[in-house]
């Protein structure tokens, strides 16, 4: 049990490593403002996380460095950047994993707000209006004084299971197709329509899901480079996911389009 | 019906109800790529038949003018069966373009995005889109001179393509981005449909032991059509004609005779 | 001035306001939701071990009522709680969670047959009834008689955040991200919205509504080592204090969570112990028997949180280079548990401290997690001091945790507290009296008072630093006003906040943009931070008493003779360097359950003098009514049905309760 114990007394007795750190800055609101790359040194301590060190060089190197941070434990998926050219979350990115020099830059694909800071919330809320992504049941309301309805223990670990996702931008950001169109759902949409599709409460069938991704904005879009499953802090099975749907629509190409 | 394309030019084509097309062309582009990758690694083993012997690759090639059910060689039934992979071909070049960077501005997003992310499928698939580009080019010249003169695949005539009339290049160039876009191809088939639910890690592995043995399938063959074109150099254009055919023939002849 | 007209401005983007908006919308108003960040990055997402609700679903949980609730909640807040707020509550909370559901959250279900669980080390075989199949699930929770506490994996508050969050934009509530109100706009008896500053843009915006409400969670950061995330910089509770008319309730009343991992902060979910984890000191002896005998690891957070201080005070704590800890073990819940029931935490300690929780043990220690003070409301969840000023959730004192709260119960207030509030607020917009027209030039007064204090911090020529004086404050709390306090400490550290606030006014920024400049929201920020220090801290030195989580060595027992009341906190004067204090008294002869012992924690306090007779005269009701329904009895006892909205007023069906029998 003193693992930990042994850990700590081994990195206390090695020197801290010199961290060279390349951050991307750039204010797209000042007009003065050209994107370039400023390299900042600390030294790295014990336990460090890419929040700490960012944080560090705020308080003591650059009051003016944009980031953002909210749980910093990885929940709430505020932190993601591209750490060294992949995107991560880096509240839960520690140091020690990485080389000594870093790179870090803003998400691509998102609207930059500033240094590393990018407007994900804007978009995610655009595609969840565009997909809507909440459950549709067939009555409005329920009588919330009543048992509430049963559902299979299984199938509802399954939906929490795909309602992990924390919107964080990742998978968006690690995307080829995403690069090129602006317009793609990306790997979040698809997760969001495979969650709602497994929910036995929603009334949605495969027809009305094809409205919303059926098309090369949406899952024939994708072009299986699965990035955003290798990245995705999460884990969630965004291959199986997409595949399934995949099938899922191009079935609907055998129904009549006609109106 | 004629009222759609009023609809398409003002925008309004997937009101109410979206079309099915994309679905449509998303699975041809796929059963088109899955038919021409199939057939290419149908058509090397053919084409290798030269390494068993030129009589072997004789009999394949005529096998295929139906030589063995009519007793006399049609090579226009090559023709028919070049002319369906053209086919398929164009089909699957048209609809697998759409997929392509479409300027400069986001070639030089793509090729900058997987530089960085440093993501072994996301670079695999601008193999894809280099190799399929060649092809644009490589298989079409192929299957032109296929189409035109099927009558000119065979052990002798083939390998005085390869080596007199200097395509081996050529040939190197195809065999490397055809075996690479359709290994490339098919792996991607597999993840994008679904099936098997297989890790990625051990079905990259299978796709590259397939297009390692395809390759090397591929160069010793052509080495091979070279080693028998630089021999058969001095009777370039002779078709190759096996042993018992020509006794065949000469019985025939000495039949006529009687 | 660029002005934005509303008819409920909600300052706060997690569970609490965006139920609040949703239920504005449903009542065909209009609701404009502020938020730091993208509401689904809310502090509510961490919520991860469940939210107590009496389902009474699963085996453990079967006898499960209101009533038992409602005990559970007034013995956890050491009866500083309202406990007509807390019927209120626990009536809500099985609808919360069936709307919840009704919504789309993945609760986790009950699988009826034999399952294997842990309990006090033992492995134990519960069996759960088949007509309860399917039905959502509930865990053991700290300082709760059955199993209340309904979850979602351990990924709760996420889930039902994403589930509201989505419900909010279907109904096509407007939430305007990346925004953070500077100051309310008041007349001194009337608010009538806020200041608004936009983070990207740093245009300042005048934001009028018929109601505002704050739901702006709680203020974490006042301490170095928190569980909370770095926007609960307690800024919503700011708003009201520096009105100079609403006051804050019980300030002084501070959470420390048993299991936040050395060295982050970072929390690891209470579902630890409740699914059958246990605490071990440095010889791995297992600790919490010795001192609570009967509710072991599973006492009230206060009351585990201080035995874990006492236990390393005592030399058993397991010393390194971030101070001493503790150890969490949930080895002994096996790797099947923890990949499914306990998934953040293994996410967790997998990339913060490098181990897999199934094998080895987590280093823990009580660490900052909850606000029981904020905005002081009535039932209605509005500010008596100034009309038109709701608040809800973690940023109110409603006020239904009084001195402690229950683990499951925050969670679990912000969407009961919004769907409560959000009636009210409705019913008060439906009011004509209450709707336009708004007052535009205090709304420009205000602005521009805002404007000129944002002038300064950038060219007022200031030489502090706003990040050093932010440190440095967080330190003297965590240092002076933890979980363990002291009249000396706390007078010394009340001084140094003092110092602190007067250094505070001569804040410089550097950086001198005026559109998103972090440096200048640090500045602001820890300027109104200061503020709720001192009533913190100066709140803790005046309560001469231990009440829950406020514990003074000096003062060990709980004191109902006299301070049987809430700390009011006024700060009228902006020159001044301490706030105002008053107190208002709870009335034992109106309590339902008069004060006692919690069942847990220490036995002996000083009795109110009501206590007796108030004892008897339940006694001689319940004797009366002998026979009669625990409703009847209830009602007489301490009636509130009354204070509900009426759409919220019905009870609740369970299995072993249908409703036609109740009725």
């Amino acid at each position: 049990m003193s693992a930990i114990d042994n850990d700590i007394a081994q990195n206390a007795r090695q020197q801290h490593r010199q961290l060279r750190i390349s951050i991307l800055r750039y204010d797209p609101r000042d007009p003065a403002s050209t994107p370039r790359m400023q390299e900042y040194r600390i030294e790295e301590a014990d336990s460090m996380t890419l929040f700490i060190a960012l944080n560090e060089i705020r308080e003591h190197q650059d009051p003016t460095l944009q980031f953002d941070f909210v749980c910093r434990a990885g929940i709430c998926g505020s932190s993601a950047i591209m750490v060294n050219g992949r995107p991560q979350l880096a509240c839960r990115t520690l140091t020690r994993d990485l080389p000594n020099e870093i790179t870090l830059a803003p998400l691509p694909f998102f609207e930059l707000i500033g240094d590393l800071s990018v407007n994900t919330g804007k978009w995610m809320r655009g595609m969840s209006e565009r997909l809507q992504a909440w459950l549709h049941t067939k009555e409005r309301e329920v009588d919330i004084c009543r048992v509430e309805e049963r559902m299979d223990p299984d199938v509802a670990e399954q939906i929490y299971e795909l309602d992990r996702c924390i919107e964080c931008g990742c998978c968006v950001a690690a995307c080829g197709t995403a690069q090129m169109r602006k317009d793609f759902v990306g790997a979040v949409g698809f997760g969001k329509i495979a969650r709602f599709r497994l929910d036995p409460r929603d009334v949605r069938t495969d027809d009305d899901f094809y409205e919303l991704i059926g098309d090369d904005t949406g899952v024939f879009g994708c072009m299986s480079l699965l990035a955003c499953q290798d990245v995705c802090p999460k884990s969630l099975p965004l291959q199986t996911q997409i595949a399934f749907l995949r099938r899922k629509m191009a079935a609907q190409g055998f129904t009549s389009s006609t109106r | 019906m004629s009222h759609e394309t009023i609809f398409i030019q003002t925008g309004l084509a997937d009101k109410p109800r979206k079309s099915r097309w994309p679905a449509r062309l998303d699975l041809l582009q796929s059963t088109t790529g899955l038919f021409l990758a199939l057939f290419m690694w149908l058509h090397m083993f053919f084409v290798a038949s030269i390494l068993v012997s030129e009589s072997a690759m004789w009999t394949i090639a005529r096998f295929f003018e139906g030589y063995f059910f009519f007793g006399k060689a049609y090579s226009g039934l090559v023709s028919c069966v070049v002319g369906f992979v053209a086919l398929a071909f164009v089909a699957h070049a048209l609809l697998a373009v759409r997929k392509f960077p479409i300027n400069y501005q986001q070639w030089r997003i793509v090729r900058a995005h997987t530089k960085q992310m440093r993501h072994e499928d996301s670079t695999l698939w601008i193999w894809q889109v280099y190799t399929g580009f060649l092809l644009f080019f490589l298989a079409s010249a192929h299957l032109y001179q296929m189409f035109f003169w099927p009558e000119k695949i065979g052990p002798y005539l083939s390998s005085d393509r390869v080596w007199s009339e200097n395509l081996w290049p050529f040939y190197i160039v195809m065999l490397l981005a055809v075996e690479l876009h359709g290994g490339i191809g098919l792996y991607r088939l597999v993840v994008k449909w679904g099936w098997p639910n297989a890790p990625r890690e051990a079905l990259k592995k299978v796709k590259w032991a397939l297009t390692g043995f395809f390759l090397v399938l591929g160069l010793a063959s052509l080495a091979a059509y070279m080693k028998i074109g630089y021999e058969h150099r001095a009777y370039m254009g002779e078709p190759y004609t096996p042993d018992w055919v020509m006794e065949k023939e000469a019985n025939a002849d000495r039949g006529d005779g009687q | 001035m660029k002005t934005v007209m509303t008819d409920v401005l909600v300052i706060g983007g997690g569970l609490a306001g965006l139920r609040i908006a949703i239920a504005a919308r449903k009542r065909g108003h209009e609701a404009v939701v502020l938020s730091l960040v993208p509401p689904k990055r809310s502090h509510s997402s961490a919520a991860q071990g469940g939210m107590q609700a009496s389902l009474a679903n699963v085996a453990k949980g079967t006898g499960d009522n209101e009533d038992v609730h409602f005990e559970d909640t007034v013995r956890g807040s050491d009866w500083g709680a309202d406990q007509v707020v807390a019927r209120m509550f626990v009536n809500t909370a099985p609808k919360a969670v069936r709307e919840l559901a009704a919504w789309g959250t993945p609760w986790s279900r009950v699988r009826g047959g034999e399952h294997k669980v842990i309990i006090n080390e033992q492995k134990v075989t519960l069996t759960e009834r088949t007509e309860a199949h399917g039905l959502i699930a509930q865990r053991d929770f700290g300082g709760t008689k059955k199993w209340r506490t309904c979850y979602a994996a351990d990924g709760t508050g996420h889930a039902m955040l994403f589930t509201t969050s989505n419900q909010a934009i279907c109904h096509g509530v407007e939430v305007h991200e990346r925004t953070e109100a500077l100051a309310l706009i008041h007349d001194g008896g009337r608010c009538y919205g806020a200041v608004v500053r936009n983070l990207i843009t740093g245009e300042l915006v005048a934001y009028l509504a018929k109601a505002t409400a704050i739901a702006a969670g709680g203020a974490g950061r006042l301490y170095s080592a928190t569980t909370s995330a770095v926007i609960c910089e307690g800024m919503g509770h700011g708003l009201a204090l520096e009105t100079g008319v609403a006051p804050l309730g019980n300030m002084e009343a501070v959470q420390f969570h048993p299991t936040g991992i050395v060295p982050s902060g970072i929390l690891v979910t209470e579902g630890c112990r409740g699914d059958g984890g246990l605490l071990r000191d440095v010889n791995g002896e297992r600790f919490m028997p010795h001192y609570e005998p009967e509710k072991k690891e599973l006492a009230s957070r206060d009351v585990v949180s201080r035995r874990m201080e006492e236990h390393i005070r005592s030399g058993k704590g397991v010393s390194s280079r971030f101070g001493s800890h503790l150890w969490l073990d949930i080895t002994l819940l096996g790797r099947q548990h923890i990949e499914h029931n306990l998934r953040e935490v293994k996410e967790i300690c997998q990339y913060f401290l490098g181990i897999d929780p199934a094998e080895k043990w987590i280093p823990v220690r009580p660490t900052q997690h909850y606000t029981m003070g904020g905005v002081r409301t009535d039932h209605s969840g509005q500010s008596p001091w100034l009309k038109g000023l709701f608040a809800a959730g973690e940023a109110a004192c409603w006020d239904l945790h009084g001195f402690n709260r229950l683990g499951g119960n925050s969670v679990a207030e912000t969407v009961v507290a919004g769907m409560i509030v959000g009636e009210f607020i409705a019913d008060f917009c439906d009011k004509p009296e209450n709707g336009a027209p708004f007052p535009l030039t205090l709304a420009r007064e205000f602005v521009q008072r805002e404007e000129a204090k944002l002038a300064k911090l950038l060219d007022g020529g200031g030489r502090e630093n706003a990040f050093k004086i932010y440190t440095e404050m967080q330190h003297v709390m965590t240092d002076h006003v933890g979980i363990f306090r002291q009249g000396d400490a706390l007078l010394a550290g009340v001084a140094h906040l003092q110092r602190l606030r007067e250094r505070s006014a001569e804040i410089g920024v550097s950086g001198k943009s005026r559109a998103a400049n972090p440096e200048l929201v640090a500045a602001y920020r820890v300027r109104r931070m200061l503020k709720l220090a001192l009533a913190v801290a100066q709140g803790a030195y005046l309560r001469t008493e231990s009440r829950g989580a406020h514990f003074r060595e000096d003062f060990p027992r709980r004191n109902d003779k006299e301070w049987l009341k809430r700390t009011l906190t006024f700060w009228p004067d902006e020159a001044a360097t301490l706030p105002r204090f008053e107190y208002e008294p709870l009335d034992v002869m109106k309590m339902e359950l008069p004060p006692g012992w919690r069942g847990y924690g220490a036995k002996d306090y000083i009795e109110h003098p009501d206590t007796p007779r108030r004892q008897q005269e339940i006694e001689a009701i319940r004797s009366q009514m002998e026979g009669q329904d625990r409703f009847a009895v209830q009602e007489t006892l301490m009636p509130y049905v009354g204070e509900l909205p009426a759409s919220l007023a019905g009870r609740n069906e369970r299995l072993d309760e249908p409703l036609e029998a109740a009725q």
